[in-house]
């Protein structure tokens, strides 16, 4: 990881200095390679939940489980009630809590960001679960194994947009490039004012969002939904 | 200040199980029992030998239980190979795989050690088991008693290391990430510890009412060392005096399930030590049934309870006990094999007038 670091940090530098990493086509190299990441534009998020549908169909989710999921809330402020939607998937952090708790080192993040499992390896213990501030971790009841968004890294590899990118409706997810100063998620992030979710733990997220209001960047204190569907063991 | 209501949300269920809460359990009592055995075996202290004799079961009969429930926790327990084929040093869970068997290596050589002249006395008595007791007893061999104590009580404080830091670190949790628990964690194992030596005076043959008061007034000081540091962590939490301290008990304390949870606890520990101090003879049942109750349910509040905190989202997640094995089943089957071996360690474990030799002391009558 450590090497990858660095070579994250060089590839800012030399984009920051005009040698751009050439982001087409986007295959993750060693070295000096694209650091993916998202931007989330919550104006343009209708809470449709086309990309909680998709994802599960792209990467074979249990039916009990998400990868990723749209949160929404009722916020009333001063008065006023308005709906908010927060579409929530693993952060592809540049300091994940998950990945140094892993005993076995299953869990590793790619020099382009994407923070996996190799199913190979993990024994299913869940401390990645538990150190995942985000709650982006579940354990797969079919694998037995930890499973979360991977930024659909197979297709990515493959010159192809994350399928909940592909298919949102309201064009609210935007995957590129962070090395790329030409890319559109730079762009959007450096024209407008972005925030990630509980910047305060240090995780240094790579999904940002753009309209989020503050009291949605930390765990929400309020009246709880009156139904969480969640996996029930057989008895 | 805006209300929120959560219109679309999901729950993350549980991925440490029931299984994690039995392996804390078991492991900290095995830990607690075998550093409660020490004097007598391996100090020699005349008064303990009942206490050092029901600890030593203890600790077997937990230390051989508690890895049942931690590989049945990997959902797979063909798994566990792969903590030593590929280790990730930087992680406690990776440790603990190799304190655990340190632990349990030297309790296993320490128990031996020192119970082979009392073994080897006890031969005659044993019918067809006799060669056996004859092969495994012998003279006393200090050396190897202490050598083996020190291993296992480094294996011991690396357990109670590990346990802790495992959970503490974990930052994604203010209720989990406090320097207090690996503490009370430790605590909580002594006195549970102590709990169960209590019962096993009651429930296996040769009840001594002076090892009962004996047990009683170390308890009744464990237990006040444990309400002690849980009243220090709530009044961090309570006055604000460290943020994630205050954020842990504000995750926590609108919920009336965990306000009746650490009022009954507080008060059951209340309970069980003016009782010990009353009456240390006689509340050996009560007292011991507390404590044990007290160690289970701390872990259970911080495992399970901990984990039904949302990390995004208002309320609490609804946990429901299963009853297949990853709940009720699992739990009772770990406490059925406890159960089990604590019977067989009785009866094969030469009596307690039959002292162990303390280290360098010969046993009467034998070479
Ligand atoms: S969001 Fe969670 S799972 Fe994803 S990288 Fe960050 S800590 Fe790891
Ligand atoms: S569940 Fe798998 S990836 Fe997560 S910490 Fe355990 S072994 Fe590592
Ligand atoms: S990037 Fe892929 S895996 Fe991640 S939330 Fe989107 S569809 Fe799911």
């Amino acid at each position: 990881m450590g090497s990858g670091r660095r070579s994250l940090f060089a590839g800012l530098a030399a984009s920051l200095s005009g040698t751009a990493a050439a982001a087409e086509p986007p295959v993750p190299s060693r070295g000096i390679g694209p650091r993916w990441g998202m931007v989330v534009d919550l104006a343009r998020c209708i809470g449709c939940q086309a990309c909680t549908v998709s994802c599960i169909m792209e990467n074979d989710v249990p039916p009990d489980s998400v990868r990723t999921i749209v949160n929404t809330y009722e916020v009333v402020k001063d008065g006023v009630p308005g709906m908010a939607m927060l579409p929530r998937l693993c952060n592809h952090c540049n300091e994940p809590p998950c990945i140094p708790v892993c005993p076995v080192g299953a869990t590793f993040q790619r020099d382009d960001g994407i923070v996996v499992v190799n199913a190979d390896v993990c024994v299913g213990c869940a401390y990645c679960v538990q150190a995942c501030p985000y709650d982006a971790r579940f354990i797969n009841h079919e694998t037995q194994k930890a499973d979360k968004c991977t930024f659909c890294a197979h297709r990515v590899d493959a010159g192809l947009l994350p399928a909940c990118v592909e298919s949102c409706v309201g064009g609210a997810r935007i995957f590129g490039d962070l090395n790329d100063p030409n890319s559109t998620v730079r762009r959007r992030l450096a024209s407008e004012e972005s925030a990630v979710l509980k910047p305060e733990l240090g995780t240094e997220p790579r999904v940002f969002y753009l309209g989020l209001d503050d009291v949605l960047a930390h765990k929400p204190e309020g009246t709880p939904t009156l139904w969480r569907p969640q996996h029930q063991e057989g008895i | 200040m805006p209300q929120i209501t959560e219109v679309i949300g999901i729950s993350r269920e549980i991925a440490w199980l029931p299984w994690a809460v039995t392996y804390f359990f078991l492991i900290g009592l095995s830990v607690g029992s075998f550093l409660l055995s020490l004097p007598h075996y391996l100090f020699g202290r005349p008064g303990w030998e009942r206490a050092g004799r029901l600890a030593l079961i203890g600790a077997l009969a937990c230390g051989m239980a508690a890895p049942v429930a931690l590989l049945a926790d990997l959902h797979q327990p063909g798994r566990f190979w792969r903590f030593y084929a590929h280790p990730n040093l930087n992680s406690w869970m990776a440790w603990g795989a190799f304190f655990i068997p340190t632990y349990l290596s030297g309790l296993f050589l320490y128990a031996w050690s020192s119970l082979r002249p009392a073994i080897a006395a006890d031969a005659e008595d044993r019918g067809i088991l006799a060669p056996l007791y004859r092969l495994f007893g012998g003279r006393a061999l200090p050396w190897l008693s202490r050598a083996a104590a020190t291993v296992a009580i480094i294996g011991a404080c690396l357990v109670l290391l590990y346990t802790g830091m495992e959970v503490m670190v974990v930052r994604a949790r203010p209720l989990w990430n406090t320097p207090f628990l690996p503490v009370q964690f430790a605590l909580t194992a002594i006195g549970g510890a102590i709990g169960l030596a209590l019962l096993l005076d009651r429930l296996l043959g040769g009840h001594e009412a002076a090892t009962e008061a004996r047990l009683n007034r170390a308890l009744a000081m464990v237990l006040g060392a444990s309400m002690l540091v849980g009243a220090a962590w709530f009044a961090i939490g309570f006055f604000g005096l460290e943020a994630r301290h205050a954020q842990a008990l504000a995750s926590v304390a609108q919920h009336d399930s965990f306000r009746i949870t650490a009022f009954e606890g507080q008060a059951a520990l209340a309970l069980a030590i003016l009782l010990a101090l009353w009456k240390p003879r006689g509340s050996g049942w009560l007292t011991g049934l507390i404590a044990l109750h007290a160690a289970w349910m701390f872990r259970w509040t911080v495992f399970i309870g901990g984990q039904s905190v949302p990390k995004n989202a208002p309320g609490l997640y609804d946990y429901h006990l299963p009853l297949g094995p990853s709940g009720l089943l699992g739990i009772a089957g770990s406490m059925g094999l406890l159960v089990f071996l604590i019977i067989l360690l009785d009866a094969l474990m030469p009596p307690a007038r039959t002292r162990a030799a303390a280290p360098g002391e010969a046993l009467p009558g034998r070479a």
